[in-house]
């Protein structure tokens, strides 16, 4: 079963005084419930724009997006905000954490948008911490943690309240080759124990090594669509 | 994290710009407080004067008294008049006759208004005449006692016991004289009072003036003096044609013009602090949203609502403003306590004990009146002002989309 449909997407930014820009020209590919994608190319490929159209953070100029079979364009903004809130987590390439917020606070303020009670809301994220090695963290804030753990929040955050898909854009793009493996051998394992569905985008091919799929973007367009062996 | 929390923490993570801030709002709200006491004191104390120098809430007249003063223009039997006044309870009510009138000692003369009065009820209508510096009120059937101010007895070089000629025109065109001793000396913040004031009772200036019986003004002291207007007009309707009653409003036109200038001027004062408030807390909470764009299209990418954001945005203000408001209401009642048990300007050296001004007399030295409801007000429309100009930036981040705030630095 599909969790992400993308169908014949355009996306078109224009600026005053700037000639048009394409930034994705047709775009179709659908990702189905359990993968662990790439999406691949080199920068300026389309890759953030097609994860930000997916996550209904940017409208799309043509073509179809749905997750979970709702169609994102006949959707309102508090609607959308209630589809990302429910079914889609994110994991960026800043980390971007709420820096008034500690550790276990940042992976908690999802599950409060959703209405889970506060021991609940404790309960699930000490589980997860305990889980991803973030536990001696918890109290912290992100300014004290290094970029390794506070993307590792970050995934907690994305994964706490159990999406349909978590899309991370170059999640490894600020950390080390060594932290960055252990980052994604992390969501690999949490795509294989919880079946959560992760789209990524990356131009690390230590990170394409790791997927199952990998789609390549070139132009805004899909030059390549290689599915392999799970690892 | 409720949003108060997080609003909490997020107003301190620029600790210099917040509390200069609401250093701006705080020191804004209390000068508000101040100057508002500082004006209410003095109103208050120059309608507190009106009582002290013999005014009346209301007063009544004959028919063309006031225009122009003439002996002959007189109530001929002031007693019954005063008994078919329905005057509120707690009220107080007298009669005086009125004279313009020369007094000469041995050494000067002066110009002076006579006051004829009933010594007993007088008491009750004008505290001036029991403050007395020297000698006693003169006794009920003392035909030639007279009562002077200060600032008169220094000019006529009199004392108590001296001798006092006094002249006036008679209701029958002649000039009446008669003489008078000089039994106490009145103390009165009012120089124009204590210049140009004298009395005595009632039977001796209408002796003075050739009308026996006579009188020339109805006094009416009301225990509420908001309630004069109404008082007085319903006394006109009860009176007729033949008589004129007036409020001290209309009596003193220029206090009302005072008061409302003093209003005005308030007003502007304090719109203009507010707005300085207001475009305070917004630059702080204008910056403090534009910094933390990214931050909003995290929010928004995890899921929180637009409308969640704009309280997310208000709560911010709301910390700033009740803080502000706190603090600014509690040093300015701190401020206008201290003022209103000391005092805090005094010009007295320069200006005497008190100021003629526009018919109205105030202290020369200023204190401010301590009033919680009007402190509480102020401090309202800080905290509104406050509130309402958060709705700007909350209105701003409303507005982001989610990707471009991604995008932003």
């Amino acid at each position: 079963m599909a969790v992400v449909e993308v169908e014949s997407v355009t996306k078109r930014y224009e600026e005053k005084g700037q000639p048009p820009a394409d930034a994705l020209r047709g775009v179709s590919v659908q990702v189905e419930k359990g993968e662990f994608m790439a999406l691949a190319g080199p920068s300026g490929s389309g890759k953030t724009t097609l994860l930000n159209l997916i996550g209904g953070l940017d409208a799309p100029t043509g073509g179809t997006i749905k997750i979970d079979g709702r169609d994102l364009s006949r959707m309102g903004r508090a609607a959308l905000a209630d589809l990302r809130r429910d079914r889609i987590g994110y994991v960026f390439q800043a980390y971007n954490l709420i820096p008034v917020l500690t550790a276990r606070e940042n992976a908690e303020y999802v599950l409060e948008l959703q209405g889970v009670p506060a021991s609940e809301r404790r309960r699930r994220v000490d589980e997860l911490f305990a889980r991803i090695g973030l536990g001696a963290l918890a109290s912290s804030r992100p300014l004290k943690m290094s970029g390794g753990q506070q993307q590792r929040v970050a995934v907690a955050r994305a994964i706490v309240s159990q999406p349909a898909v978590v899309l991370a854009d170059e999640p490894t793009a600020n950390l080390d080759q060594h932290t960055g493996a252990a980052l994604v051998d992390l969501m690999r394992e949490l795509n294989r124990e919880r079946g959560i569905t992760f789209v990524f985008s990356t131009h690390d091919p230590m990170v394409l090594e790791r997927a199952d799929r990998v789609v390549r973007l070139v132009d805004g367009q899909i030059a390549g669509d290689e599915r392999k062996k799970a690892a | 994290m409720k949003i108060l929390r997080i609003a909490w923490r997020s107003i301190w993570r620029n600790r210099r710009r917040t509390l200069i801030s609401m250093s701006a709002a705080t020191f804004g709200l209390v000068l508000v407080i101040f100057y508002s006491s500082l004006m209410s004191a003095m109103i208050g104390d120059a309608k507190n004067q009106l009582d002290t120098t013999g005014m009346g809430h209301v007063e009544v007249y004959a028919a063309g008294y006031r225009q122009k003063p003439q002996a002959s223009k007189a109530f001929r039997d002031p007693a019954a008049v005063l008994a078919k006044l329905q005057l509120p309870p707690g009220a107080e009510a007298g009669y005086r006759v009125l004279a313009r009138a020369l007094i000469s000692s041995a050494h000067a003369s002066e110009g002076v208004e006579v006051h004829g009065v009933d010594w007993a009820n007088e008491e009750h209508l004008a505290s001036y005449v029991s403050d007395l510096r020297a000698g006693a009120a003169p006794a009920a059937d003392d035909a030639q006692g007279i009562l002077v101010g200060e600032k008169l007895a220094q000019r006529l070089k009199v004392g108590v016991g001296s001798k006092v000629r006094v002249m006036a025109s008679r209701t029958d065109g002649e000039v009446g004289a008669n003489l008078f001793r000089v039994r106490g000396i009145f103390h009165s913040i009012s120089p124009a009072l204590s210049q140009s004031r004298v009395v005595v009772s009632a039977a001796s200036a209408q002796e003075l003036l050739g009308a026996p019986g006579a009188a020339h003004e109805i006094v009416i002291q009301l225990d509420d003096p908001s309630r004069a207007d109404a008082v007085a007009r319903r006394i006109g309707r009860q009176l007729g044609p033949e008589y004129e009653s007036f409020s001290y409003g209309q009596l003193l036109p220029s206090m009302k013009a005072i008061e409302a200038l003093m209003d005005n001027a308030l007003f502007v004062a304090a719109l203009f602090v507010y707005m300085l408030v207001g475009l305070g807390v917004l630059n702080t909470a204008l910056m403090s949203v534009m910094e933390r764009t990214r931050e909003f299209g995290v929010m928004m990418a995890v899921g929180t609502r637009p409308r969640r954001l704009v309280w997310q945005v208000l709560a911010e203000s709301f910390w700033i403003a009740t803080i502000s408001a706190a603090a600014g209401l509690a040093l300015g009642l701190a401020v206008t306590w201290y003022g209103s048990t000391h005092t805090i300007m005094d010009f007295t050296a320069k200006m005497g004990e008190g100021m003629d001004m526009g018919g109205m007399t105030v202290r020369s030295a200023f204190r401010t009146a301590f009033s919680i409801l009007m402190s509480v007000k102020a401090a309202a429309y800080v905290y509104a002002m406050a509130l309402l100009v958060g709705l700007y930036p909350a209105w701003r981040v409303t507005r982001m989309r989610p990707a471009d705030a991604l995008r932003r630095a």
